[in-house]
């Protein structure tokens, strides 16, 4: 695994990480269900002191669901994404979701080992005179935090720190799987979150529903589904003690914040509070939590936060 | 240096509930697989250890075990990989099967669904005194190679997230056979191959990559999604699933955003009443907390550009 972990590709310092300004690609769930996601980032985006000029004319990465249409599709829409961020001047592209990662990368990956895929790709974008030269990386904002900001770093900047409030990371599949495909960590024991939630105060919680899938893209298929997924992992994550969940996916943050009610009669009551990265890390870096979107959860934090003196329980 | 085996003991003929039992290896470098580790264990010190095993050398697939908690093949897992801080590994039978004894586990289910796939060509025409060759391409034949190496070790069933939660999803293993079939261009079944892979529950694969770690390098995951194209060419959509990958296509189509409100409406169906009561509360909860995705969405810049890229790729939407 180490061997992947030294690829220039994903650890060389960027022009975009020199200049502290990135290419910033929402997703579809930041901007529509999950807009506290968005706009937490922004929020921390401002106080690491690093620019975020996001790509308005970009399209759906593809979700792992276009794929299941047409071959394609997804690897020319994506290759048209990057071709807007290079137009900018920029070659880092930084996603909020790990579908986002997982299917950007993977699309990225085709185009870049396979000429006859990227011939193809801007065949079709020369019908509206863009082109990819092939210059971009696409890595999430945890990436960005670890690589870029670093963990000593970000340590420093912290002061209000999570009081040993005991998280548990929940990955989601994208960011980690296929290892061919991300290869920043191991996939199948990664620390990155663990890490994080340390260096912000906080005590990560292990359990082996951390890698494991939060049921999202198949909620709609059978009935009870996603629920029964939810339920498995957050149960495994309560029974090791955790209090709060913390992911880099609004997928998995939708799932799981929306499916424990679904899971209790099977798995019990868990009732974690789940956050999005950067709010947990918004909030240690004292960003006022009032504006993090706390209040946009369905199962509320704000006890929890009180009880580890981090917020009012008002605001979430 | 000594190291420690901390194996699952059970025996369904006599057990109510399954213990563990911890072998101390002292005269067996920790450069051994764990299969060498464990026939040396059976062999000197505790010959009722049960486990499957044949070739030794990955090609046959029956030792495929928990390994400190994550499946693989015991014959390609060396032990000083998995050497845990106090110098133990963990040994349990496959999860997503019942126990038989010990390491052992029933693989009735996993065959089950590769039995049901009817897997051996069916051609259109039965050549009785096999006069002819049946030639493939070699361009033909290499979509087929890598799922030929399955060796059914069932390592990707005993990983599938889904599987574990509900017992009739196929699995990742008998999918990648229905590809192979499916795929086969001297088969003449696909239509009914893609009717039965899809009863079995096809749609319901998370896209979650677990079956990557498969020992055989398979990637059963991209003959999951080669077998839902397949299912929409021959027109199986009347399902959440297919109408679900339709939809999304549609409004990336339209908008260039997955748009969320109306790929829920699309998946359930927009008249389906009972569907749509039963995502009424996930739908509620969200509301109430203020999540309101948007009902009507603008179209993303030069969207147009998006259109382009659909057209000229005939990709399919609903």
């Amino acid at each position: 695994m180490t061997a992947t972990l030294d690829k220039p590709q994903i650890r060389g310092k960027s022009k975009s990480a020199q200049m502290r300004k990135y290419g910033f690609f929402p997703g579809c769930v930041a901007k529509e269900s999950c807009k506290e996601l968005f706009n937490s980032t922004m929020l921390l985006a401002d106080r690491l002191g690093i620019e975020l000029v996001e790509l308005t004319a970009a399209s759906c990465c593809g979700a792992s669901v276009l794929n299941d249409t047409n071959r394609d599709v997804a690897r020319v829409l994506n290759a048209r994404t990057y071709a807007q961020a290079e137009a900018l001047g920029l070659d880092d592209v930084i996603t909020i979701c790990s579908t986002c990662t997982g299917h950007m990368r993977a699309a990225n990956k085709e185009l870049l080992e396979d000429e006859g895929r990227m011939a193809q790709a801007n065949t079709i974008l020369g019908k509206f005179n863009a082109k990819y030269d092939g210059s971009v990386t696409v890595r999430h904002l945890l990436w960005l935090l670890i690589d870029d900001i670093g963990l000593d770093e970000l340590k420093k900047m912290v002061v209000n720190p999570l009081n040993g409030l005991k998280v548990a990371p929940f990955y989601g599949c994208h960011i980690i799987r296929p290892e061919s495909v991300n290869g920043w960590e191991s996939a199948r024991n990664p620390h990155s979150l663990e890490d994080l939630i340390v260096a912000l105060g906080g005590e990560a919680i292990d359990y082996a529903g951390k890698t494991r899938c939060c049921g999202f893209h198949v909620q709609l298929e059978k009935d009870g589904i996603a629920a029964n997924m939810v339920g498995q992992n957050m149960r495994m994550a309560k029974d090791q003690g955790a209090e709060a969940v913390i992911t880099p996916c609004p997928l998995c943050h939708l799932a799981l914040d929306g499916y424990q009610a679904d899971s209790v009669a099977r798995w019990g009551r868990t009732d974690l509070p789940i956050f999005h990265l950067p709010q947990l890390v918004g909030l240690a870096l004292g960003i006022d939590p009032a504006t993090l979107g706390l209040n946009k959860h369905i199962i509320k934090p704000g006890l929890i936060l009180e009880q580890h003196d981090l917020a009012p329980a008002h605001v979430a | 240096m000594a190291y420690t085996l901390d194996i699952f003991r059970y025996d369904q003929a006599t057990d109510e509930v399954p213990h563990r039992d911890r072998v101390e290896i002292t005269d067996l470098p920790d450069t051994v697989t764990v299969l060498d580790a464990l026939e040396h264990a059976k062999a000197e010190i505790d010959g009722s250890i049960s486990f499957r095993r044949s070739c030794r050398s990955a090609i046959c697939g029956s030792c495929s075990m928990n390994i400190n908690g994550t499946t693989g093949l015991a014959c390609k897992t060396p032990v000083n990989a998995v050497l845990k801080a106090d110098r133990s590994v963990q040994v349990d039978p496959m999860p997503n099967f019942q126990p038989m004894k010990d390491l052992v586990v029933h693989m009735d289910p996993f065959w089950d669904k590769y039995t049901r796939l009817k897997p051996y060509l069916q051609p259109a025409d039965r050549d009785e005194d096999h006069a002819t060759e049946r030639r493939v391409s070699p361009e033909d034949m290499h979509k087929l190679v890598a799922v030929a190496n399955c060796v059914m070790c069932a390592t990707c069933y005993a990983l599938c997230p889904v599987v574990s939660v509900d017992p009739a999803f196929a699995g990742p293993a008998a999918i990648a056979y229905a590809y192979r079939f499916i795929e086969d261009v001297r088969d003449s079944k696909r239509k009914e191959r893609a009717a039965q892979i899809s009863d079995d529950y096809l749609w319901l694969c998370a896209h979650c990559y677990a079956c990557s770690y498969c020992p055989k390098h398979v990637d059963p995951h991209d003959d999951i999604i080669a077998v839902k194209r397949a299912t929409i060419e021959e027109g199986l959509v009347d399902a959440p699933g297919p109408r679900h990958a339709l939809v999304v296509a549609k409004t990336v189509k339209q908008t260039g955003m997955l748009h969320e409100t109306e790929v829920i409406q699309g998946t359930v169906g927009r008249f389906n009443i009972r569907g749509l009561i039963k995502v009424a509360p996930f739908g509620l909860r969200l509301a109430m907390a203020g999540k309101i995705p948007p009902v009507f969405l603008k179209p993303v810049p030069k969207v147009d550009e998006i259109r382009t890229i659909f057209d000229t790729l005939e990709a399919p939407t609903l």
